[in-house]
C-alpha cells in the first residue's frame, strides 16, 4: 500500500532526469494512479496501518490525503505549460520536478503519520524541498526570499520539533517510548502527570505551526515568499504544505483539548483573531493577485483553526477542503491572469478568445466569488456551521455576550475582505484595456478538476461524510 | 560530575561563538560544541544503558563534529563567502543581553524543572542553549552565520532530547540526521548563483 | 605571623623578576639575545638617580598620585590567601575590597595620565577607563563565585578552604571562573591581547600611555607598582584556582608556590608570543566574553549546583 501512494511520485523523480521534451506529459497519467490505493483506503476499515504503528490512516488521514493528492494531481497538469508563461531553463524546470517528488513523499509521510516524530521528519523535508522550489525563478528578490524562507522555515520547523520534545518528555512517564504516537495520547491524555508541561509544548508547538502558515507575525513573510516564486509553487504552498501543518494542528488540539479546554481555547481564539485582523486589512491593500491570494490564503487558515477549536470540526474540514481546491486554482489562473503583467489588475478577466478562454474566465470568476464565501460555494455552508458551532460552545460557557461580540467583529473584517474582492472582481471584469491572452489545455484541465471536485464536495453524502470524521 | 562540567563547556563554546567575529572561528566553536555535545551522549548513553543514544552519540561526533564544518568550510571557499562577520548587536549590549536571556531562560525553565524526571537543571541549560542559538541567528546579517545558528538549535534541540526524555526513538533522531543532510543539499543548491537563462 | 611577612616580602622583591621573566621568555622564543633577569632591579635605581621633572602644566596631583598608585597596591598585598599552612591570614577581606583596591589604584593612575595636558596622557587614560569599566564587574562576579564555591566570602578564608576541599562538585563553574579571571588577568595588567607594554607607539599603547610624562623617582615608583600588580594578580590565580600543594612543609610549599607565580608568568608569555593585539574596539569582545562567563560561573552555580 505504501508503495502504491508513493509511487506517482517515484515516476516523477525518475523522469525528472530524463532530457527528453516529452516525457513530462507522462506525469499527468501517472499522478492519476495515486488515486486508485486511496479510493481503496476509503473503503477499507479504518484505522488501517499502512507501515506499524507510524503511518496510520483513519478518516481523517484518508481525507486530508485525498484532497492533497487531488490538488497534486492539478498541479501537475498545470505545470506542463510552466514554460510557456515564465522564463525557466530546462535545467530547472527538471530540479523542479525533482524538488515535487520529495516534497510529494514528504507530505504523504506526515499526512498519513501517527507518530510525532514521523510526522515531524515528513514536516521537515517537505519544508526543505520547497526551498529549492522557490528559487527556480532566478531574480535576485526570489533569492533573497528563497534564504528568507529557509531560515524562518527551520526555526519555525524547530520550534514544532521542541514542542514535540516536550509534548513527548510529560507522556513518557506513562507510555513509555509510545509517547510519540497521536492515538495512544488521545486515549491517554488525562493520565498524563503534568499537563502545564503538556500545553507549553503544544504552545510552543503550536507557534511554531501558526508561524509556517502565515499567522501573526509573519503575515507578509508568506505572501513575500509567493510573490517571489512561481505560480505552481504558491499552489503547492497553500494546497498541499498548509494541509499537512493543519492536519497536525488537528491532532495536537485535540489532544490539548483534553487536557485543558479553556487555555487552548483562549490561546487560539485570539492568535487568530489577531491574525484574521492584520489580515484583513492587508488584503485591503493587497495591489497584486499573488499577495492577495496568498493573504486570503492565511485567512482561511485561522478561520479553518478556529472553527477547529470551537468543535466545529465538520465546519473546519469543510472549509479546508474547499479552500484547498479554491485557492490553488486561483493560484494556478495566475499564471495566465498576469501573463501582460504583474499588477494589471484591471482588465484581467477580458480578452479571451475562443471556447478555452470562454471556460477559463467563467471558471475564475465563479472561483473569485466562491472564495470570498458565496453561495452555493462550500465556503458559505461551512462558515455558517462554523459561526453556529462557536455560539453552540459559547452556550456552554459564561461567554456569549463576548462571543457575539467576536463574531460580529469577524464579520466585519470578513466584510472588509469581501467588499475588496468584489472590487478587484468588477475591475477585472468590466475595466481596464483587452488585452490579448492564451490559455492552454492542461492549465484549463486543472481547474475544470478543481471544479469537479468542488461540485462533489457539495454533495449531501460528502457533508455526510465529513460529519462522521471526527 | 562529569557530566556537568561537559553541560558547562557546551554552552561556554556557545557563548563564545556569540561573541566571535570571523567565520572560520564560528566553524570552529560550533564544531567544539557538537564534539561536547557528542561525548555528553555518550556518557548519558553509558549511564542509562542505552544503544540507541550510543549510537547517536557517535553520529553526531562524525557528522556534526567533522563532516559538517568540513562541508560549511568547503563552501565558503567555493562560493567566497563573505568571513568578517561582525554582529549586528555590538560587544556592550550582548554583554547585558546574554545574561538576561540566560535568567529569562532559567526562569522560565524552573516549572517545568519540577516535572521532569532526571536532573532538571540541564532542561534549563538546553533551553537557554535554544535562545542564544536564536541570538547567534538575529545578530549576524551573513547567511552563512545564520546557517550555523540554526544548526546550533539543532545541537540545543538534541540535548534537549537527551536529557529531557532520555533519548528520542532511534528512528525519530535518524530521521532528524537525514533531514540535516538534506538541508545540506539544499543550502548547496541555494548558494549556486545561476546566471539567468530562458 | 613570620611566614606571612616573609611571603609579603619575597613577593615584592621578586615582582620586577617575574615580569622580566616574561620579558626574557619572549625574547628567548623569538630568537633575539634576552636581556638579564635583574634588569628590573637596575631599571629601578637608575631611575632612583634621574632628575624628576614634572610637566609645566601638571599640578599637585603629580606629586602625590605616584604614591597614591603604589599604596593601595601595597595594601592589598596584605589581604592575600595564605602560601603555607599555618600561616596568618586576613580572612575578612572579600572581593568587592580588593577589586576596589586596585581601582583605586588605577583610578590614580588615570588622574596621573590626565595631569600632565598631554595629548597621550589624556587618550591613555580614557582608554584604561575603557577597559576598567569592563574589568571590574568581571573581577567582582568571578571572585565572588569562587568565593561561594569555597564556602566563605572572605577571600584569604577562600584561599584555605580551596586548598583543603578541591570542589569536584561544581568543575563547570570553577572552570567558566577560571577562564574568566585569567582573561582579566592578561586585561588588567596590560598584556597582549589587550594592551603592548613594550611599545610607545600611539595607535598601541593604554599603560605607557599614561605614564609618558612622568620621570624619575615617581616612574620608579609606577613601575614597581605595575609589577606588584602582576605578582597580586598572579597569586590570586595561584591561590584560588591552583590550590594544591599546601599540606606540604613551609619551605617546599613556598617554593611551589613559586613554582607556579612562574608558570602563570609563562603562560601569560606564550599568549603574548602567540596572539596579535586586539584593536581597541574588539577588546570589548574580549572582555564581554570573562564577563558572561563569570555571570554564567555564578549562575551554573547557584541554578544548576554545578
Amino acid at each position: 500500500m505504501l508503495i502504491l501512494l508513493v509511487l506517482p511520485a517515484l515516476v516523477m523523480f525518475a523522469v525528472s532526469f530524463s532530457h527528453h521534451r516529452k516525457a513530462k506529459f507522462l506525469l499527468p497519467i501517472s499522478s492519476v494512479a495515486i488515486l486508485l490505493p486511496i479510493v481503496k483506503l476509503f473503503w477499507l476499515p479504518k484505522p488501517y496501518a499502512i507501515w506499524g504503528n507510524y503511518l496510520v490512516a483513519d478518516r481523517l488521514d484518508t481525507y486530508v490525503l485525498l484532497i492533497s493528492s487531488l490538488v497534486g494531481i492539478g498541479v501537475t497538469l498545470a505545470l506542463l505549460t510552466l514554460d510557456k508563461h515564465v522564463k525557466v531553463s530546462p535545467k530547472a524546470y527538471r530540479r523542479f520536478y525533482r524538488f515535487f517528488a520529495i516534497f510529494w513523499v514528504g507530505l504523504i509521510i506526515s499526512i498519513l503519520a501517527n507518530h510525532m516524530g514521523i510526522y515531524w521528519i515528513g514536516l521537515e523535508l517537505a519544508t526543505l524541498s520547497t526551498v529549492y522550489m522557490i528559487k527556480t525563478n532566478h531574480t535576485p528578490a526570489a533569492h533573497k526570499e528563497a534564504w528568507n524562507y529557509m531560515i524562518v522555515g527551520a526555526i519555525a520547523i524547530s520550534l514544532v520539533l521542541f514542542g514535540i520534545i516536550l509534548m513527548y518528555a510529560s507522556a513518557k512517564p506513562i507510555l513509555g517510548e509510545e509517547a510519540m504516537r497521536f492515538d495512544l495520547l488521545l486515549s491517554h491524555a488525562k493520565e498524563i502527570p503534568s499537563p502545564f508541561l503538556f500545553e507549553m509544548g503544544f504552545a510552543i508547538a503550536t507557534v511554531g505551526m501558526f508561524v509556517k502558515m502565515g499567522f501573526f507575525p509573519m503575515n507578509l513573510w508568506l505572501a513575500n515568499i509567493e510573490r517571489a516564486s512561481f505560480y505552481p509553487v504558491a499552489a503547492l504552498f497553500s494546497g498541499i504544505l498548509e494541509s499537512a501543518v493543519i492536519i497536525g494542528f488537528f491532532r495536537f488540539s485535540k489532544i490539548a483539548e483534553q487536557i485543558n479546554y479553556a487555555h487552548l481555547y483562549g490561546f487560539v481564539f485570539v492568535y487568530t483573531l489577531l491574525t484574521i485582523f492584520i489580515v484583513a486589512f492587508l488584503i485591503f491593500r493587497a495591489k497584486d493577485f499573488m499577495r492577495l491570494f496568498s493573504l486570503s490564503g492565511v485567512e482561511h487558515m485561522a478561520l479553518i483553526a478556529l472553527f477547529w477549536v470551537s468543535g466545529g470540526t465538520f465546519a473546519a474540514l469543510l472549509h479546508f477542503g474547499a479552500h484547498a481546491f479554491l485557492k490553488p486554482a486561483l493560484f494556478l489562473s495566475t499564471g495566465v491572469l498576469e501573463s501582460r503583467g504583474k499588477y494589471r489588475i484591471a482588465g484581467a478577466l477580458r480578452g479571451y478568445k475562443g471556447k478555452k478562454g470562454e471556460l477559463f474566465w467563467v471558471l475564475v470568476s465563479l472561483f473569485l466569488l466562491a472564495i470570498i464565501s458565496l453561495p452555493p460555494s462550500p465556503m458559505f455552508f461551512s462558515e455558517l456551521y462554523g459561526f453556529a458551532a462557536m455560539v453552540e460552545m459559547a452556550k456552554q460557557s459564561d461567554h456569549m455576550l463576548a462571543m457575539i461580540a467576536a463574531i460580529l467583529f469577524l464579520l466585519v473584517l470578513l466584510s472588509v475582505i469581501f467588499y475588496r474582492f468584489v472590487t478587484l472582481y468588477q475591475s477585472m471584469k468590466y475595466e481596464g484595456k483587452e488585452e490579448e491572452k492564451r490559455v492552454y489545455g492542461s492549465e484549463l484541465a486543472a481547474l475544470v478538476l478543481f471544479a469537479l471536485c468542488l461540485l462533489v464536495l457539495l454533495l449531501p453524502s460528502s457533508f455526510a461524510y465529513l460529519r462522521s470524521i471526527v | 560530575m562529569g557530566v556537568d562540567f561537559f553541560i558547562g563547556l557546551f554552552l561556554a563554546t556557545l557563548i563564545v561563538a556569540l561573541f566571535t567575529s570571523r567565520l572560520y572561528r564560528l566553524i570552529f566553536w560550533y564544531s567544539m560544541n557538537s564534539l561536547v555535545l557528542g561525548i555528553l551522549a555518550l556518557m548519558i548513553g553509558k549511564a542509562l544503558d542505552d544503544k540507541a543514544m550510543l549510537v547517536t552519540g557517535i553520529a553526531t561526533l562524525v557528522i556534526k563534529a567533522v563532516g559538517i564544518p568540513y562541508m560549511l568550510k568547503h563552501f565558503s571557499e567555493k562560493f567566497h563567502f563573505v568571513r568578517q562577520i561582525q554582529p549586528q548587536i555590538s560587544a556592550h549590549y550582548a554583554i547585558i543581553l546574554i545574561p538576561a536571556i540566560l535568567v529569562f531562560t532559567f526562569y522560565l525553565s524552573e516549572p517545568i524543572t519540577h516535572m521532569i524526571e532526571g536532573n532538571a537543571n540541564y532542561i534549563a541549560i538546553s533551553i537557554s542553549s535554544l535562545f542564544l542559538s536564536l541570538l547567534l541567528m538575529m545578530e549576524h546579517r551573513h547567511v552563512a552565520p545564520k546557517i550555523i545558528g540554526f544548526l546550533s538549535m539543532e545541537n540545543a534541540l538534541f540535548l534537549l532530547g537527551i536529557t529531557a526524555t532520555g533519548g528520542m526513538p532511534m528512528l525519530v533522531e535518524l530521521g532528524i540526521f537525514f533531514d540535516l543532510l538534506m538541508a545540506i543539499v539544499v543550502m548547496n543548491l541555494l548558494f549556486h548563483k545561476e546566471e539567468v537563462s530562458s | 605571623m613570620i611566614a606571612y611577612l616573609v611571603t609579603i616580602t619575597i613577593l615584592l622583591l621578586i615582582a620586577p623578576i617575574l615580569l622580566f621573566f616574561i620579558k626574557v621568555l619572549k625574547m628567548r622564543m623569538l630568537y633575539k639575545k634576552p636581556v638579564s633577569l635583574l634588569q628590573g632591579y637596575r631599571n629601578v635605581a637608575k631611575l632612583m638617580q634621574k632628575e624628576t621633572l614634572i610637566s609645566e602644566e601638571a599640578s599637585g596631583m603629580t606629586r602625590v598620585a605616584p604614591f597614591l598608585v603604589l599604596s593601595p597596591l601595597l595594601v592589598t598585598l596584605f589581604f592575600l590567601p595564605p602560601v603555607v599552612q599555618g600561616a596568618f591570614y586576613v580572612s575578612f577581606v572579600d572581593a568587592f575590597t580588593i577589586t576596589g583596591l586596585i581601582a583605586l589604584s588605577t583610578f590614580f593612575l588615570m588622574l596621573l595620565g590626565l595631569d600632565s595636558a598631554s595629548a597621550f596622557g589624556g587618550m591613555g587614560s580614557s582608554r584604561e577607563a575603557f577597559i576598567s569599566a569592563l574589568v571590574e564587574p568581571a573581577m567582582i562576579l568571578t571572585v565572588f563565585s569562587v568565593s561561594m564555591m569555597a564556602g566563605d566570602l572572605g577571600v584569604g578564608q577562600a584561599g584555605v578552604n580551596l586548598a583543603s576541599h578541591f570542589p569536584k562538585a561544581h568543575m563547570a563553574s570553577f572552570l567558566f571562573a577560571a577562564i574568566s579571571f585569567f582573561i582579566l588577568l592578561i586585561a588588567e595588567n596590560g598584556r597582549i591581547p589587550v594592551d603592548n607594554p613594550e611599545t610607545h607607539l600611539e595607535l598601541t599603547m593604554v599603560h605607557e600611555a599614561m605614564v609618558l610624562d612622568i620621570t624619575g623617582v615617581y616612574l620608579a615608583i609606577i613601575e614597581t607598582a605595575a609589577s606588584v600588580k602582576f605578582v597580586i594578580f598572579a597569586s590570586l590565580f595561584a591561590s584560588l584556582f591552583l590550590p594544591f600543594g599546601m599540606q606540604y612543609a613551609p619551605p617546599v610549599a613556598f617554593v611551589l608556590f613559586l613554582v607556579k607565580l612562574f608558570m602563570i608568568a609563562a603562560a601569560v608569555a606564550l599568549i603574548e608570543v602567540n596572539t596579535a593585539k586586539l584593536r581597541l574596539f574588539k577588546v570589548p569582545n574580549l572582555l564581554g566574553i570573562a564577563i558572561v562567563f563569570a555571570f554564567l560561573s555564578l549562575i551554573t552555580f547557584y541554578v544548576l549546583g554545578a
